[in-house]
């Protein structure tokens, strides 16, 4: 048993935090990227694509350098410490994971991904369907050997500037259903698209479509299987991604405790902040374990490999909201200014919770895949 | 990264499980599971024999007598002998004297009471807190005065775990006032039987005889039981807190607990249903196990730390606090488990042998009556304040 890196990742890890440290400073003012056409940095990711930051996300069966629980870690834990809003959420895990679990695919098309030349994005959840499963009202309508979908698509990240949407939409049984149900690509110039910045300053749109041609990747068992394999693989990447968020803001917050003075002296002097700030200290390390513990099962079986990516993305939505709201608190008034920067990790923290489920969804999924 | 134990591990567990299936009593271990009260000779059955099969020591190194596992093993046995429903293993002695012993007593001490430990023949109790020192314990009073070829004690010792089966005592004693509290502290081995001692029980909250008061009156230590230096006690008491804390967690307690807990949230029925199925019960199991997991994880990372030459100060005391937490809210739902069954306190139910129907299903009796007890993890062995303190000056250098 060990739990330090192989040499190899190591070497993934340094070079990308090289990159995003030399690099994604430069280009970033967080909202203003974000508030760009683009909704993030096209040179950028196109250098991440450069440095094998993408191809790490895929396993060598589809031409990729990665794709294992700890490359997908090492990449989003990085993504967190450094506030990244480039599309590897969307075009990265999520778009590669339902298409590498889609049948007959083919690896050109990952390669596309990897490469940056295209954007993919992942349309599941609609405007009032939370984190369900299966609650699927876009409809699929196959006719002679076409399929057309007419629907909407809701809080698709990066859904205004990719190329290919990956969609769920359902062509039988009741609206829950876990038959009945397929993933598809459709193009976005199809769509009527309502494009916003999300409150973590992330850019995502509103799809809405009738009729539209759509190309089948899977249904039926098989689209269950990805979809769940797709949502699963987001949460987890997620959950590394909120580590290295809460790594940032406690830095931060003991950096400003051991400078900022009251009273005459620094804060950080202070019983009642320094008990407060070990609190958050013991729960990053908890959360952290608990990650650890998804990206080294994350190629076990599904009950397992679930059951923990659920227990991990519990976790941190509940040691994400302490971290957050404990590291504003501790600051004090600075934090609440837009000026600051620990709001845009705290406001990360936050929305971590409410993508992919957040922690009262994976406490149902975890005491499912524990048989409670 | 690898979560795997190795094949010899794997094997080290059997073994270990093995010897215990037929060495350790169905008698004790029954005691243990149903929380019955334990009698010196429970304690010593179970360490006797694996004195003898050399397995005691799980702290030592292999030159006096110990095991010379590696963290790892130690951990793994831990938790066999947990599981297994052992009595625990009397930590006075073994964990905190003897690595003392080893790094600072003299070659005549060592020779004298390291064997002694071994074979059981001394029962250490420890001599640290006094009524007007608890978590200042710095600011201690028992004193030694200087006599000649020996010192004579003055003072009153607390919370002394176990100390009516005790024949030894090693003692923080105030040798030097003219100075910083730390610079005048010397660490002493005491007889019990000694002229001038008395031991006096405390009923702690749950009823229970576990601790006591040891009083000294003008007791005649001699001066070759003084450990190392004289006021040079701090540093000896200190010592501890950076050697072989990685069990500090309870993580197998915890997960025997919360097996405990699932046991019974099958057999409890809220509204028809199991209370395991309720959403809002079940869902604080699911919190605390997915704590619990995590928290195994940490304990994990710090023992495979530890086992590369790091030792995790840092780390056992996080984990002693998250640990403790994690037992009490479990102790906690056990006892919200059972409903009204947690209301009769039947002490006689808690002695051996005792046979009469139990009010309730047996494993009710002790729930509440832990809940209470519980509540000292958080407060001994330095309390959670005193570990962030002990975090904040060494992590966060204000």
């Amino acid at each position: 048993m060990h739990f330090n890196l192989s040499e190899e990742r190591k070497m993934l890890k340094e070079s990308c935090d090289r990159l995003l440290n030399d690099h994604y400073t430069q280009y970033k003012n967080h909202h203003e990227v974000s508030s760009s056409e683009t909704g993030f940095n096209k040179k950028f990711w196109q250098e991440c694509s450069e440095i094998g930051m993408l191809s790490a996300l895929i396993s060598p069966n589809f031409n990729g350098l990665g794709g294992t629980g700890e490359d997908i870690m090492i990449v989003f834990e990085l993504i967190g410490k450094h506030l990244v809003v480039e599309p590897f959420l969307s075009s990265g895990i999520l778009s590669i994971t339902s298409l590498i679990n889609s049948k007959d695919i083919e690896t050109s098309v990952l390669d596309e991904i990897s490469s940056a030349s295209k954007i993919y994005a992942f349309g599941h959840s609609e405007v009032d369907t939370r984190y369900d499963e299966t609650y699927i009202k876009t409809k699929a309508n196959y006719k002679n050997d076409a399929v057309f979908l007419t629907g909407q698509k809701s809080f698709v990240l990066n859904g205004d500037f990719a190329d290919k949407i990956i969609c769920t939409a359902r062509f039988s049984g009741n609206d829950f259903d876990q038959n009945g149900f397929g993933l598809y690509e459709i193009d976005k110039t199809h769509c009527d698209i309502r494009s916003y910045n999300t409150i973590d300053g992330y850019r995502a749109a509103e799809l809405k479509f009738s009729e539209i041609p759509a190309k089948e990747l899977c249904k039926n068992s098989d689209a269950y299987n990805a979809l769940l394999e797709t949502l699963y693989a987001g949460a987890f990447a997620l959950s590394a991604e909120s580590i290295g968020a809460m790594q940032v803001c406690f830095n931060m917050t003991l950096e400003y405790l051991k400078t900022r003075e009251q009273f005459g002296k620094p804060i950080g002097s202070f019983q009642a902040l320094q008990h407060r700030m070990v609190d958050v200290m013991i729960e990053i390390e908890q959360a952290k374990s608990a990650v650890m513990l998804a990206a080294g099962t994350y190629e076990a079986d599904k009950d397992t490999k679930y059951k923990n990516i659920s227990a991990a993305k519990n976790l941190v939505g509940r040691s994400g909201k302490l971290v957050a709201e404990e590291c504003i608190q501790l600051h004090g008034g600075i934090a609440m200014t837009w000026e600051y920067n620990l709001h845009n990790y705290a406001k990360r923290l936050i929305m971590i919770d409410h993508l992919m489920g957040d922690s009262d969804h994976h406490l149902e999924k975890f005491k499912l895949y524990s048989n409670y | 990264m690898d979560f795997n134990f190795t094949q010899n591990e794997n094997d080290f567990r059997q073994e270990i499980k093995d010897w215990l299936s037929e060495n350790l009593s169905q008698r004790i271990s029954n005691k243990v599971k149903k929380f019955q009260r334990l009698d010196k000779n429970d304690y010593e059955e179970f360490m006797k024999a694996l004195s003898a099969k050399g397995w005691l020591a799980v702290n030592w190194p292999k030159e006096h007598g110990g095991t010379g596992w590696s963290n790892t093993q130690k951990h793994i046995f831990e938790e066999e002998i947990v599981k297994a429903g052992a009595p625990r293993i009397v930590p006075f002695g073994l964990n905190m004297l003897g690595p003392v012993l080893m790094e600072f007593g003299n070659e005549e001490q060592k020779k004298y009471y390291l064997p002694r430990i071994l074979n059981c023949d001394d029962w250490w109790a420890q001599g640290y807190s006094e009524p007007g020192s608890g978590s200042d314990l710095a600011s201690l009073k028992t004193k030694a005065v200087d006599n000649g070829d020996h010192y004579i004690v003055n003072g009153q010792k607390t919370w002394t775990t176990l100390g009516q089966f005790a024949n030894k005592i090693f003692c923080l004693v105030k040798t030097d006032s003219n100075c910083k509290p730390q610079n005048g502290i010397s660490f002493l081995l005491i007889d019990i039987d000694s002229h001038g001692i008395e031991v006096r029980p405390i009923i702690t909250l749950d009823g229970e005889h576990e601790v006591n008061e040891v009083w000294l009156k003008d007791v005649k230590v001699p001066k070759e039981n003084l450990l190392g230096e004289e006021n040079k006690g701090w540093t000896y008491a200190k010592y501890l807190l950076t050697h072989e804390r990685t069990g500090i967690a309870g993580v197998p307690n915890s997960k025997s607990a919360i097996n405990h807990l699932k046991v019974i949230a099958n057999k409890t029925y809220k509204n028809g249903i199991p209370l395991i199925q309720d959403p809002l019960f079940s869902s604080q199991i699911a919190e605390l196990e997915i704590d619990l997991k995590a928290m195994e994880i940490f304990n994990l990372r710090a023992i495979s730390s530890a086992e590369s030459g790091k030792a995790p100060v840092m780390e056992s005391s996080l984990l002693k606090i998250k640990g403790s937490i994690i037992r009490q809210k479990t102790s906690d739902l056990l006892r919200k488990a059972i409903g009204p069954q947690a209301l009769p306190y039947i002490s006689e139910q808690f002695d051996e042998g005792w046979n009469q129907e139990t009010i309730g299903p047996e494993y009710a009796g002790p729930l509440a009556k832990q809940y209470f007890i519980y509540r000292k993890i958080s407060i001994y062995g330095g309390s959670n304040e005193i570990q962030k303190n002990i975090v904040a000056k060494s992590e966060f250098r204000m």
